[in-house]
């Protein structure tokens, strides 16, 4: 009973207590709650790191460390001890700002490059679903998607007529601007509603992931 | 807004909540429309331990400290169904997680299963796995496409909060041949999600985890009500509209 039911009571106080403040304007509090929830978000990335660490160190620790796929778990613990080891050297002033130039100059473009191959992956992606149903919707996404494409690359060009040019802008800003936008915002507001009634049944105790 | 409106919108949406899963708890149980992505869920654990291969369900990025706390809360609804089939067969699912406070809860899903199962496997070293911080998107991706890739999985469940990055992890699935199931309340990532596979959670439907995996009276209830709010400000919009056409 005193299992169940304190972690329950703190969850309640704690959620109305958050609503109140916020809806009061009592900055005082709800910052305060949040500082608590990002100090426990902390110490939770904390124990994330800890766990990739192992799982990863785990696998190197098998019979063939630097073997098959094992490969990547070792090239990921040993840029885990080295981006430590520099965290560790900037701290104790024996370089400088090396921790920034690992992520500027390793995750920034590694990210970016990943970035830049979403369009290609996506236009593929709507060949497959054309491959695999030839659906009215299938055809529709890939026409768009290739419509798209286009027209951003050739709006830009001098080669196009102006005439053209502007055509294609209109047609690309009817599709982004009228169907995508009323599609998303009709897909935001039923997400939105779904929160409101999950964030009440958790403020009522009726939903307790924390507590089953 | 008021405070009072909030106020006032607040409770009678909490009331009705109440009232409703009473009047459901005396009923039989309510039928919901079927949706392909739980109606999919259902038979995954089954094929992975007929196929002697592994499931992988990743939660996404949303921290439960911030605005998508909700789809996290829905994602963790998820994982538990799945986790308390796949421990019952000593294959719990492997589960990879983009935030720090999705991974103790998450963690305590998994071993709970195991515990109620009385699993003699228990949940094996890895099977629970953070992947990257929430604002390195790509880089949680990756991890979970190299998950996907080096484990024997035959299916993988996407479900939380997800942007376009999930193309990376679709594509390796896919070509991996990897049965697929996404549920997302971003609709960038449900516009990737949409060419990949028939079994999408648009949005809304995954909040809806609960009440589709669990089907208790008051998460039926708080999902009716949700589709009457719903009506109620589809109308109203529609109302609005017409209103400023007529008067200009």
């Amino acid at each position: 009973m005193f299992r169940r039911g304190l972690p329950l009571i703190i969850a309640i106080s704690f959620g109305f207590l958050t609503l109140i403040s916020l809806l009061f304007g009592i900055a005082e509090i709800s910052n305060l709650i949040l500082a608590w929830a990002s100090f426990l978000a902390a110490v939770a990335l904390l124990l994330g790191v800890i766990n990739l660490f192992s799982v990863h160190a785990q696998r190197m620790a098998g019979k063939r460390p630097f073997g098959g796929h094992n490969v990547y778990s070792a090239v990921l613990v040993i840029s885990m001890l080295v981006v430590f080891g520099l965290g560790l050297t900037d701290l104790l002033g024996m370089t400088s700002g090396s921790l920034n130039q690992v992520f500027n100059w390793v995750q920034a473009p590694l990210e970016a490059a990943l970035a830049s191959l979403l369009a290609f992956f996506l236009l593929l992606s709507g060949i497959r679903l054309l491959q695999r149903q030839r659906t009215l919707s299938s055809i529709l996404f890939l026409v768009t998607a290739v419509l798209i494409l286009i027209s951003n690359a050739l709006i830009v060009s001098p080669l196009l007529p102006a005439s053209l040019a502007g055509l294609l802008q209109q047609l690309r800003d009817l599709i982004q601007n009228i169907i995508v936008s009323s599609g998303m915002r009709g897909i935001l507001l039923g997400i939105a509603l779904g929160a409101i009634t999950l964030s009440i049944r958790l403020l009522l105790g009726l939903e307790r992931p924390y507590n089953k | 807004m008021t405070i009072l409106t909030t106020l006032v919108i607040i409770g009678v949406v909490a009331v009705a909540i109440v009232l409703w899963s009473r009047r459901l708890a005396q009923q039989e149980e309510p039928t919901l429309r079927p949706l392909s992505g739980y109606t999919a869920l259902k038979g995954q654990v089954g094929q992975a331990i007929e196929s002697a291969s592994k499931l992988h369900i990743s939660l996404g990025r949303a921290s439960l400290t911030g605005a998508a706390n909700p789809t996290s809360v829905a994602a963790l609804a998820v994982l538990e169904r799945l986790a308390a089939e796949g421990c019952a067969n000593d294959t719990p699912p492997i589960t990879t997680v983009g935030d720090g406070t999705l991974l103790p809860l998450a963690e305590n899903t998994l071993r709970r299963a195991a515990d109620n199962a009385e699993s003699a496997a228990g949940i094996p070293p890895g099977t629970m796995q953070f992947i990257a911080s929430r604002t390195d998107a790509f880089a949680y991706a990756g991890g979970v496409a190299s998950v996907i890739q080096q484990q024997k999985i035959l299916g993988s469940v996407m479900v939380g909060h997800f942007g376009q990055e999930l193309a990376i992890v679709t594509e390796v699935a896919g070509r991996s041949q990897v049965q697929q199931i996404i549920g997302s309340d971003d609709p960038l990532a449900l516009a990737v999600a949409a060419p990949i596979t028939d079994n999408f959670l648009i949005g809304e439907e995954l909040l809806a985890a609960p009440a589709y995996l669990e089907g208790k009276p008051d998460q039926v209830a708080s999902l009716q009500i949700q589709d009457v709010l719903r009506i109620l400000l589809s109308l109203t919009i529609l109302g609005l509209a017409v209103y400023r056409l007529v008067t200009g």
